[in-house]
């Protein structure tokens, strides 16, 4: 009896363990280290960069089931064009409409492996109240204790390319581009 | 004399073929570049004012450049991280406020620039720097009707080059700049 005990404590004592360590592993966003950016067409003349200077999420991850949420809120009006009265043009109706759209958000609830490794992420992207699919590509997902404050530390690379029409926001099309490409470098601490 | 007036004629149509001079559009030109950070993501900054002259002379396939960037105009999107850029570890703006990128030798395939063998001067180290330019095109802009020509250049160069060493290797020594840059004919 006393073993059996034993031995059903050992079995919960494995179950236990075992989910608790193959449980979903959350992350912070490093929001020092972690920008949206997109870059579009100008008149067929040249690319053009543009950044949000203040990004803000949280990413989970379970390595076993290769399952993971991604949530990234960016503050519209941290836009940033290099020039004050071209951020003023972005952030008005024309463009991001901040006073009615503060932020922008991407959501995941199906985050994609490659092996163990994050490879991107199917989830929707919500600008201007519109919300669409949007499949994200992350390239060199890595992940090491940081030099520094040791902590754990996940990154990559995410890309994707969205039109801006679809989610109302057409003006000066085609002269700047319907296509935009995002880019954000992503670093984010494990809590 | 007879001579005299033909070698005048002959120097009148190398005139006119003469190179056509653009000055660079500063809201549409950021010289940025991107920089490994810890092996897995990519910290991109840019230079938010620049300035320069550019010449190109299409049917001879020369040309020249002359670009100056302010070098405390460094935007990383991080306040805190701009003004440590600024500083004595990175660029030293107060002692070295701009830097240059000079080159009279650009190549061209047919009448498009492909690219562009020059000079950077960074923290007052020069090096002969090569810029490919993978997008080149000229039109009349469709608002204010001047001639205008716009690019993208690319190139890759070694910081610690220009002994700019500070945190190689957990930030990257390898610094990969691109520059948007458009140009209105004078």
């Amino acid at each position: 009896m006393t073993k059996t005990i034993a031995s059903t404590l050992t079995a919960l004592a494995l179950v236990a363990g075992a989910p608790a360590f193959a449980a979903p592993e959350s992350y912070v966003l490093d929001s020092r280290h972690s920008f949206p950016v997109f870059q579009v067409n100008h008149l067929g003349l040249s690319l053009q960069w543009g950044r949000f200077k203040k990004a803000t999420g949280r990413i989970t991850i379970d390595r076993e089931a290769r399952t993971g949420t991604i949530e990234l809120s960016i503050d519209a009006a941290t836009i940033d064009m290099g020039l004050d009265k071209w951020d003023e043009v972005m952030r008005g109706e024309d463009y991001f409409n901040v006073a009615q759209f503060p932020t922008l958000a991407f959501r995941s609830g199906r985050v994609l492996f490659d092996g163990d490794k994050v490879s991107g992420a199917e989830g929707e992207l919500t600008m201007l109240g519109v919300t669409r699919p949007v499949t994200v590509a992350l390239s060199g997902f890595n992940c090491i204790t940081h030099p520094i404050n040791k902590k754990n530390v996940c990154g990559g690379m995410a890309t994707a390319t969205i039109r801006r029409s679809e989610y109302g926001m057409t003006k000066g099309i085609p002269g700047t581009a319907d296509e935009v490409r995002l880019n954000m470098a992503v670093e984010a601490f494990k809590e | 004399m007879k001579t005299l007036f033909a070698a005048l004629a002959l120097t009148v149509p190398f005139a006119a073929a003469a190179a056509d001079s653009y000055t660079v559009d500063p809201t549409h030109t950021y010289p940025s570049f991107e920089i490994n950070h810890l092996g897995f993501s990519i910290t991109r900054g840019s230079f938010d004012k620049s300035e320069g002259k550019i010449t190109l002379d299409t049917a001879a396939k020369s040309g020249s450049i002359m670009i100056t960037v302010d070098t405390a105009s460094i935007n990383t999107g991080l306040g805190k991280r701009d003004e440590h850029l600024r500083g004595e570890d990175f660029f030293n703006v107060t002692k070295f406020p701009t830097m240059t990128f000079k080159s009279s030798k650009l190549r061209f395939s047919g009448d498009k620039v492909v690219g562009a063998d020059g000079e950077l001067t960074l923290v007052g180290v020069t090096k002969p720097v090569s810029l490919t330019v993978d997008w080149f095109n000229c039109g009349t802009h469709p608002i204010n009707k001047k001639a205008v020509c716009g690019a993208n250049a690319t190139t890759t160069i070694k910081r610690s080059d220009f002994g700019i060493t500070y945190a190689v290797p957990a930030v990257g020594d390898e610094v990969k700049i691109a520059i948007q840059v458009e140009a209105f004919k004078d």
